[in-house]
């Protein structure tokens, strides 16, 4: 067999061999993978709790709301490309979604302004039921594959009867997702707002109701001072509290996450919450196109920079000269 | 040019450019004397040019390997089309049929026909730039104007859950004309009003709407999903004192509509055909000149860059069959 003079040169192989490998780029520059998908639908508490300022951003108090919304937009980078993110609001005692999960790099600037524009003032009722609520989003987003992740700080206004909490039973194990408790542990007063939506002050101990007056009381009836029946279930007595404070309920929340079968994590910093999102838990496994130009780009490199190496011949050639060099001194 | 490369610790492989500088890559042959070999400038000018090409291919494919693409840009340009927002009442009445009933077998709830024609129209404007806004008791900020369509589908999409409480149609006005504020005025601007029902509006939010719509320059169609037997947006009362605001809340949202001194049309549908008209005709209608910002998505160079390598080592691959070979 006649092998052509030019291929003798094992320089010129490599050459080939990195030109093949620049084609084959060419003919597959993707391959079908399984890749980690992630999938959230942001459920964001817009109740008057979350304007108690008790983060801090550049010194400077910020509300929950605001904390949560600077967290969320920094977040949005820090995601996988393909990660598709949806966005709802809960008040009262239901969520609403705003939008369906959509790629987070096709729609940066969308996700981007919408996050930037949650308001509390798009409550369309005042109450805050965080039970009800949860319960209502698992149930509305059982159906839409998208992994759960609901902001709150957990006040109920008013307090709940704990005889009438949702059972979560029907729900567990139906939707993944994280609740995200939002605020400090230490009670701070929540920001009161007029009709024109300026500050003015506080809520006092006197704005709000203090204990649960709905259905029956779950007291033993003989306990309660000014118990009747028909009129007064949980007693005259006046109740005064500090239900006008706010403060994160973490125990209530790591509760409610247990019983729907939820993750629970506080929200302090960018990267925690990141960790709690980025889970294989939350992810699917997807077929996904791949770019895998850069396997045969690399050997088209590794080869393309050996013919520049100095030449293994040489490096051969030089070391026979020494030997034959030292032979002859020798003789 | 807004260049940029997404592993920037690759590019440190550029160093590999000194190996064509400090080897000649080809086969080298003895000579006895390389003083008695004359000058020649053209030699030196191709094993330079070869030299060269070396780089260029490593460079090209450090370059493709590290990701090089252009940025996110945004161009602007002249088309056809409007800045439209779509503002959408979220209350429980919508979740009903046209028939004012729930919806049962084949029947279609006004939402979801509203849902299904309204994303065919997104779909149908293309250079169009959209926002949604949704409104029950309170105003929600749902997409901000957008050429993105998948993201306004995404949020036509999602009226799919079960809807809210009341109607408050001026808060819901005042936040879609908030969508306009610092926005290039430029082709037509309008509101396309979804909703099922009508509220009073009072003294202070109407003269605010007003100078709004005027500020603005913002075109109104409301589309009225009549439910049947319901008041309609023409009907006169019967009595002069059901004639106020509280009684026929339909009748005067239209003739405050009517008095603003921005285009205003109104659309009874009382059937999903009857609103697929009237979509079509807004359709037809808001095509005027309109300069609007294309964006033009972050475009991937790494593939003009491999195609360069192949071109630069398939030209090397050439000039090593003029090597000459020493027998």
């Amino acid at each position: 067999m006649i092998i052509h003079p030019v291929l003798r040169d094992y320089r010129s192989i490599f050459l080939l061999v990195a030109l093949l490998a620049m084609l084959g780029l060419f003919i597959k520059p993707v391959s079908q993978q399984y890749a980690r998908q992630y999938n959230f639908t942001f459920v964001v508490d817009i109740t008057r709790s979350m304007n108690a300022t008790d983060y801090k951003m550049a010194d400077q108090a910020v509300s929950r709301l605001e904390f949560v919304k600077h967290q969320l937009r920094a977040l949005l980078p820090h995601l996988p490309c393909s990660t598709k993110i949806g966005l709802g609001v809960f008040t009262e005692r239901r969520s609403s979604l705003l939008f369906e999960p959509v790629e987070i790099c096709n729609s940066y600037t969308e996700l981007d302004t919408a996050i930037s524009k949650l308001d509390w003032r798009m409550a369309w009722a005042a109450d805050s039921n965080i039970a009800k609520g949860l319960f209502n989003t698992l149930a509305m987003l059982q159906k839409s594959h998208s992994t759960v992740v609901f902001i709150t700080d957990g006040q109920e206004a008013p307090p709940v009867n704990p005889s009438y909490l949702p059972d979560f039973a029907a729900m567990k194990g139906k939707v993944k997702g994280l609740i995200v408790g939002t605020g400090g542990l230490q009670a701070v007063p929540i920001p009161k707002f007029d009709a024109q939506g300026n500050a003015s002050g506080f809520y006092q101990a006197d704005d709000v109701p203090h204990r649960s007056s709905f259905g029956q009381s779950n007291l033993d009836p003989s306990q309660i001072e000014g118990y009747d029946a028909r009129n007064a279930p949980f007693g005259s007595k006046a109740v005064v509290g500090t239900e006008h404070l706010s403060a994160l309920q973490e125990s209530y929340l790591t509760q409610l996450a247990h019983q729907a079968g939820l993750n629970y994590t506080r929200l302090t910093d960018l990267e925690p919450l990141q960790q709690a999102l980025q889970i294989p838990e939350f992810s699917t496994q997807q077929l996904a196109p791949v770019d895998v130009r850069g396997y045969f780009a690399a050997v088209a490199l590794l080869m393309f920079c050996c013919i520049y190496l100095p030449p293994l011949s040489s490096v051969w050639h030089w070391f026979r000269l020494k030997k034959t060099k030292d032979n002859v001194y020798v003789d | 040019m807004n260049l940029a490369v997404d592993s920037p610790w690759l590019l440190w492989g550029l160093l590999l450019n000194g190996l064509p500088l400090l080897n000649q890559g080809m086969r080298l042959h003895d000579q006895p004397w390389l003083t008695l070999l004359p000058v020649d400038r053209l030699s030196q000018a191709l094993s330079l040019l070869l030299k060269l090409v070396a780089m260029l291919v490593i460079t090209s494919l450090i370059l493709g390997l590290a990701g090089l693409h252009r940025r996110e840009q945004s161009r602007e340009r002249i088309g056809k089309g409007a800045h439209i927002v779509l503002l959408l009442d979220r209350s429980n009445s919508m979740d009903d049929s046209f028939a004012g009933r729930t919806p049962e077998g084949r029947e279609e709830s006004k939402s979801s026909a509203a849902r299904r024609l309204l994303t065919e129209f997104v779909q149908h404007r293309q250079a169009d730039r959209i926002g949604v806004a949704a409104y029950s008791t309170a105003p929600l900020f749902v997409m901000p104007l957008t050429e993105n369509k998948t993201a306004v589908e995404a949020a036509i999409a999602a009226t799919a859950t079960p809807a809210l409480a009341y109607t408050h149609v001026a808060k819901g006005l005042g936040m879609a004309l908030s969508f306009f504020q610092d926005q290039p005025l430029t082709g037509s601007r309008s509101i396309v009003l979804v909703s099922d029902g009508a509220a009073a509006i009072d003294k202070d939010d109407e003269l605010k709407l007003r100078a709004w719509f005027q500020q603005h320059q913002v075109r109104l169609y409301w589309l009225f999903l009549r439910t049947a037997n319901s008041p309609g947006i023409y009907d006169v009362a019967q009595d002069a004192r059901d004639d106020n605001a509280q009684a026929m809340p339909e009748r005067y949202l239209h003739q405050f509509f009517s008095s603003l001194k921005t285009p205003y049309q109104a659309y009874e549908a009382e059937s999903p055909d009857a609103l697929k008209k009237a979509i079509a005709d807004i359709n037809e209608l808001e095509n005027q000149p309109l300069h609007y910002v294309e964006r033009l998505p972050r475009q991937d160079l790494s593939g003009v860059c491999y195609v360069l390598a192949t071109v630069y080592l398939g030209l090397l691959l050439a000039v090593k069959f003029l090597e000459v070979k020493k027998c």
